[in-house]
């Protein structure tokens, strides 16, 4: 599903450079549910970043569900992170003036074609359904708790029924209640056929996932398959 | 998506007050100022229905002398005739074509009447301004001795009075009788609108309405102008004569509509230029402080092409909802005929605001918008 080979990233400035992933070779199969660990500064949420077509290695290549990605254009690597991946932030990234069901909506409106109107409020309700919020579809992201505003964030990051689901520290900043929810959510999306690649600090939240994987100044120094908790 | 943006604005609308009043308080200003403009290139584009090249007008003040005036300006008027170097010479009011006096008068035919700027003229009038008619004659010497007074009119008070009647014949305010109808006649000038106007024949025996129109031949310079005042002050000793060429008063009369028109064109300028910078800062400032929003559209599959038009989007969707508060008041102007202006001027003088305020507003969003494109998604994520 995605395939990291040889992947190195430095942050240039005039005077200073910073070598942020280094030899960097990963490869996730579809189904998976991999967490990201390390220290603050490792290259965690670049790594995240890098799968998420968000940010271009400065050597080494990145394949997406067998396409090689690294050298598309901006349209086609917008049009790759708009069907194939979800993504899910810490500090969830709504829109605040837009209502529960516009925010999730989003992701739906850079898709021409297949979603539009009446399919697409379809679509958002049927999403935040699943994160069992559908009575908030009219709130404003103001009117909600932590733990619903990720559950928001989540519903937009899967209305588009995409393949990769892509976590930055998604329970962050929640409390162990709402994290523990979340999780719940992130593991039926998975049971459902997502693929998940969790970026966390929380070693209990790392040890729920099949897979994980761990950074150390830039380097990947673990890569260990979990015995499952939930099994 | 443009429901999307709709939406957004829509919800953003206290924040956006202010800028929507700004776009509104332009919108008027460019609206009023159209119309001004519009109304004059109007005006412009349409026929003077005279010339005015080598015609001057030389005004006679009788000053002291009250003997024989009528009979002295005759004399002025045979000898100016006499000039190999003038081709006509009329006699006028002194409401002649570019004068700075006006004189008016309400007529009446049947129950319809009309105000017509009042011009006394003789019978050479028509023949020294170089006027067609559209229909009828100018009147001669020998009319004066009829029943009614012989007069024409241009086709504007035709109109106003008999629609579409034909005017020759027709008796007006119960002494003038219609013998001839010109086409426009636009005294004040291009920029004047085309008004009623009628002649009324001049009594030659009147001590008033000494002004000579004189047509002179091509090439006609300067020492000719001052033989001619040199001339009349030794005929009639103790007037003052005094040579005024129509071009000049031409292009005082055109300065009296212009200057207004360039003072407000200026202050318009600076007003929109004001809210060009404004809108400009506003949104360099909206695109800083949406950063994260931007990244997270960009990782939800945007591209920077469309982040951009995003943002382009949102000012117009600012700009037609303030358009639309504007036009509300706008057509009340060509509904209530605010002004006596033709609807048209109206119409035309919103459609370019309209125009206007969309294109400065695409101006001013062009450049952060591309801002916005060049946004790094990851970056702009992570600084949130």
């Amino acid at each position: 599903m995605i395939t990291l080979k040889n992947i190195e990233k430095v942050y240039r400035t005039t005077r200073i450079e910073t070598l942020a992933l280094t030899n960097i070779n990963l490869s996730i199969a579809p189904g998976e549910f991999i967490s990201i660990m390390g220290p603050s500064g490792c290259g965690k949420s670049t790594l995240l970043n890098l799968m998420g077509l968000l940010d271009e290695p400065s050597a080494g290549q990145v394949q997406i569900g067998g396409e090689v990605v690294t050298q598309y254009r901006d349209r086609e690597l917008a049009r790759l992170r708009n069907r194939k991946i979800g993504f899910i932030f810490q500090s969830f990234h709504l829109i605040n003036d837009l209502s529960v069901i516009d925010n999730v909506e989003i992701p739906l409106l850079y898709r021409k074609g297949d979603a539009v109107g009446a399919s697409r409020r379809e679509m958002a309700r049927e999403a935040l359904e699943k994160v069992g919020l559908s009575n908030r579809m009219k709130h404003f992201p103001g009117q909600l708790s932590g733990g619903q505003k990720q559950r928001v964030a989540i519903a937009r990051a899967i209305v588009g029924r995409p393949d990769i689901i892509l976590a930055d520290e998604p329970t962050g900043n929640l409390d162990s209640a709402m994290g523990n929810e979340i999780m719940n959510i992130l593991q039926q999306l998975n049971a459902g056929g997502a693929t998940i690649v969790m970026v966390t600090h929380d070693e209990t939240m790392a040890k729920q996932t099949h897979r994980l994987i761990r950074l150390f100044d830039g380097a990947l120094v673990g890569d260990s398959v979990l015995a499952r908790t939930d099994d | 998506m443009i429901s999307h943006l709709f939406k957004l604005i829509w919800n953003k609308k206290k924040a956006h007050a202010l800028l929507i009043i700004e776009i509104w308080a332009s919108f008027m200003v460019l609206f009023g100022l159209l119309s001004l403009i519009v109304f004059n290139i109007r005006n412009y584009s349409q026929p003077l229905g005279f010339t005015y090249e080598n015609v001057w007008a030389i005004g006679l003040q009788s000053n002291q002398d009250t003997v024989g005036i009528p009979q002295k300006a005759q004399r002025i008027f045979q000898r100016l005739k006499a000039y190999p170097e003038v081709a006509s010479v009329s006699r006028a009011s002194n409401n002649f074509p570019f004068s700075s006096s006006n004189m008016n008068t309400r007529v009446d035919h049947e129950k319809r009447h009309t105000m017509v700027e009042y011009y006394i003229v003789d019978a050479h009038f028509s023949n020294t301004l170089e006027m067609p008619l559209v229909a009828g004659r100018w009147y001669r010497g020998a009319d004066s001795v009829g029943k009614f007074k012989p007069i024409v009119i241009n086709q504007k008070a035709s109109e106003e009075l008999f629609e579409n009647e034909n005017p020759l014949g027709k008796i007006i305010s119960k002494d003038k009788q219609v013998i001839g109808v010109v086409g426009n006649f636009k005294g004040k000038g291009e920029f004047m609108s085309n008004q009623p106007a009628l002649f009324e024949q001049l009594d030659e025996n009147n001590d008033w309405n000494k002004t000579m129109l004189v047509r002179v031949k091509p090439g006609t310079d300067a020492m000719f102008e001052a033989k001619v005042v040199k001339d009349l002050s030794a005929m009639q000793a103790g007037w003052s004569v005094e040579v005024d060429h129509l071009t000049d008063s031409r292009k005082t009369q055109h300065n009296l509509t212009l200057v207004p028109v360039i003072i407000a064109l200026i202050v318009s300028g600076f007003l929109l230029v004001n809210v060009a910078l404004g809108l400009f800062g506003i949104l360099n400032l909206s695109i800083a402080r949406r950063r994260g929003e931007i990244g997270l559209r960009r990782a939800l599959g945007a591209t920077g092409r469309g982040i951009s038009t995003q943002f382009i989007g949102e000012i117009w969707v600012l700009a037609t909802f303030a358009l639309l508060i504007g036009l509300l008041f706008a057509v009340q102007f060509p509904l209530l005929d605010v002004f006596d202006l033709q609807r048209g001027i109206y119409v035309t003088a919103m459609l370019i605001a309209v125009g206007i305020i969309y294109g400065i507003v695409t101006l001013c969003a062009l450049f952060p918008s591309r801002q916005a494109a060049m946004i790094q998604p990851a970056v702009a994520l992570h600084e949130e």
